[in-house]
């Protein structure tokens, strides 16, 4: 009986299997993996902590995605919002005690106010000015966490924020704290997984649509009845959402801030992921992510065996984005059209060297 | 018969070069008109102006769409596409890297709704709105004569498809004037005969037909009325015919000598 019971659970799992195609058997592959990675032998917390990591960038290059990758604008204040939204976490929690539960809304807001903000001005702008004006204000946002020591405690940072919990003693529950790694591990988990979500459910909608038309060329965007200033203007506040809501978790998670931790660098990093992996793909921005993170720690650990200063990193990096625009400048994966595009190219290549030897 | 559109007066200046000067002329409701001139006659600029991307220097443009008049002279051009005007470009803007059927879905956004919360919550509104969308494109697609081809990338189809995928994504507009900026630039004898005949359905559609177009056969075979302008100035107005042996047109085009001569 028991047996029959196995043999058609097995049948019904096997038919499954094969009714869901290769991308969707990937995408489940890899949830299961991230889902039961901690428990695998050779994990340990250090690990655990870069995999947090590189999915707290997951998160924030799909955000910075949304303008560079959809819309074709060159954002390099990013980080601004990532460290508006740290810092405002922590300070509530700081100040307030409040719930983690209750800042991601608050984040996410916060990020779009402070997007509209800055971008209802400066998106009248056009290509390099755009990209100017956003990097003068992550520098902004620096300054003003380095200065106004009475609200941010200055270059001295931020310690002792609370770390996440879930508080049910209100229901007469337990309060349970996050502890360790491994809870932050499947909070990054959900946190990516919506995150995924809503990008892959905007990619196909009418604002997706009306966001690649912009970036594909803007004055046919317009004839279609696109109003341009308005429609960056939420993919920039969507951005910036994200952004925040990333360094909402950021807060909780290393639970001490600093100002020199949201530099134009991690602006500049964010953008290499984009780049890597192929801009306006989801899965290629979210592979950009995991290569350079992990990548970035493999060198800190290298370089000092090496005898080198763990900040020749930055010129691996350098090194890395020289090389993926000889030889791959569309990214690791990129927009179908382009990697068509790029098909088509290389055909035609080949075509004329055949041609070539022919004539000899 | 009521006009669609009425140019008064219209100037426009780029700096101290008249592009246009003083031109009125009217399109009627339902007629394809053509708007001929030697290159760098205005053409285009004055295409400009109705769609908005150019702001007229004097002068005034009304637009009728169903009764009621509205100066559109100065309108952002996201609002003249709304009003019921579209457009195809002298040189095709496509958005290249989107499928063709994103192209036309992309026409359609001017008559539809959703946003951000509809994109992400896929309320039954928006999942309808969705389903029209796809329909609707599916059809422009078809009346174009690109049926099946939804899914092929629009910068890898050949000159002509790409000029019939820009009417059908100008048609997803819902337009009451549609302005073709030379549709048949670059084509073959056939794809202008394709061309002709396309036209003329979309004005047996009911939508009027402003072309502007360089190949006379294109515009004798289709145009029902003609109007002429020269370094920025209206020169002749008329059956196609009448325009043909009008001696200040021939001189406009082939100089002096051939006015004489004709």
């Amino acid at each position: 009986m028991g047996k029959v019971v196995l043999q058609s659970a097995y049948n019904k799992g096997k038919a499954i299997l094969q009714k869901t195609n290769r991308g969707a058997k990937i995408r489940i592959g890899l949830l299961i993996l991230a889902l039961i990675l901690p428990f695998l032998p050779f994990i340990s917390d250090y690990i655990l902590h870069i995999v947090i990591l590189i999915f707290l960038y997951v998160i924030l290059a799909l955000g910075l995605n949304i303008v560079r990758g959809f819309n074709g604008l060159l954002d390099l204040g990013y980080v601004g919002f990532y460290g508006i939204g740290a810092y405002t976490s922590g300070l509530l929690t700081y100040h307030f005690g409040l719930s983690y539960w209750l800042i991601i809304p608050l984040a996410f807001i916060n990020g779009a106010i402070w997007g509209i903000l800055l971008g209802a001005p400066t998106l009248r702008l056009t290509g390099d000015y755009f990209a100017i004006v956003t990097f003068g204000f992550s520098e902004l946002v620096v300054l003003f966490l380095t200065n106004e020591i009475w609200l941010t405690r200055g270059p001295q940072g931020l310690p002792g924020i609370d770390v996440v919990s879930i508080d049910l003693t209100l229901f007469g529950g337990p309060k349970w704290e996050f502890i360790g790694e491994l809870p932050y591990y499947y909070l990054a988990i959900a946190m990516v997984m919506v995150t995924v979500f809503v990008m892959w459910r905007i990619q196909d909608s009418r604002l997706g649509r009306a966001w690649f038309a912009i970036r594909d060329d803007e004055v046919a965007a317009v004839s279609c009845g696109i109003n341009l200033l308005a429609y960056k203007v939420i993919a920039f506040a969507i951005s910036a959402a994200f952004g925040a809501v990333g360094g909402s978790f950021f807060a909780r998670w290393v639970t001490f801030l600093s100002p020199d931790m949201f530099k134009f660098w991690e602006s500049f990093l964010i953008l290499c992921m984009i780049v890597l992996g192929g801009m306006g793909n989801i899965w290629g921005v979210m592979i950009g992510a995991v290569v350079l993170v992990s990548m970035s720690e493999v060198l800190r650990e290298l370089l000092p065996l090496l005898g080198l200063p763990v900040k020749v990193r930055f010129l691996a990096f350098g090194l890395i984005m020289v090389l993926m625009m000889r030889y791959r400048p569309a990214g690791i994966m990129p927009i179908a059209a382009v990697a068509a595009q790029m098909r088509v190219g290389r055909m035609k290549r080949k075509k004329v060297k055949v041609a070539a030897v022919i004539k000899k | 018969m009521t006009q669609i559109l009425e140019i008064k007066k219209l100037y426009k200046n780029f700096g101290g070069l008249e592009a246009l000067r003083n031109i009125t002329f009217e399109i009627n409701k339902g007629e394809i008109l053509g708007l001929i001139g030697p290159n760098g006659a205005g053409k285009t600029t004055l295409f400009n102006c109705v769609a908005g991307i150019e702001k007229p220097t004097d002068g005034e443009i009304i637009f009728t769409n169903s009764d009621r008049s509205i100066s559109i002279g100065g309108k952002r051009p996201e609002a003249v596409t709304a009003l019921g005007i579209a457009r195809t470009f002298q040189n095709i803007r496509l958005f290249n890297n989107l499928t063709v059927i994103d192209n036309v879905k992309i026409g359609r956004h001017c008559r539809t709704k959703s946003t951000f919360f509809g994109a992400v919550v896929r309320h039954r509104f928006q999942r309808a709105e969705e389903k029209a969308i796809t329909e609707n494109a599916n059809q422009f697609l078809d009346f174009v004569g690109l049926k099946g081809r939804g899914q092929e990338i629009a910068s890898s189809m050949p000159y002509g498809d790409q000029r019939r995928l820009e009417v059908a994504r100008a048609l997803a507009t819902e337009p009451h004037l549609l302005m073709l900026d030379e549709p048949a630039a670059g084509m073959n004898p056939q794809e202008s005969k394709d061309l002709m005949d396309l036209i003329r359905r979309i004005r047996d559609k009911g939508i009027t037909v402003l072309l502007i177009e360089h190949d006379m056969k294109v515009v004798m075979g289709v145009c029902e009325r003609v109007v002429v302008i020269n370094y920025g100035e209206w020169l002749a107005e008329g059956e196609p015919q009448e325009i043909q042996n009008d001696p200040k047109v021939i001189e406009a085009y082939l100089g002096t000598g051939a006015a004489n001569a004709a």
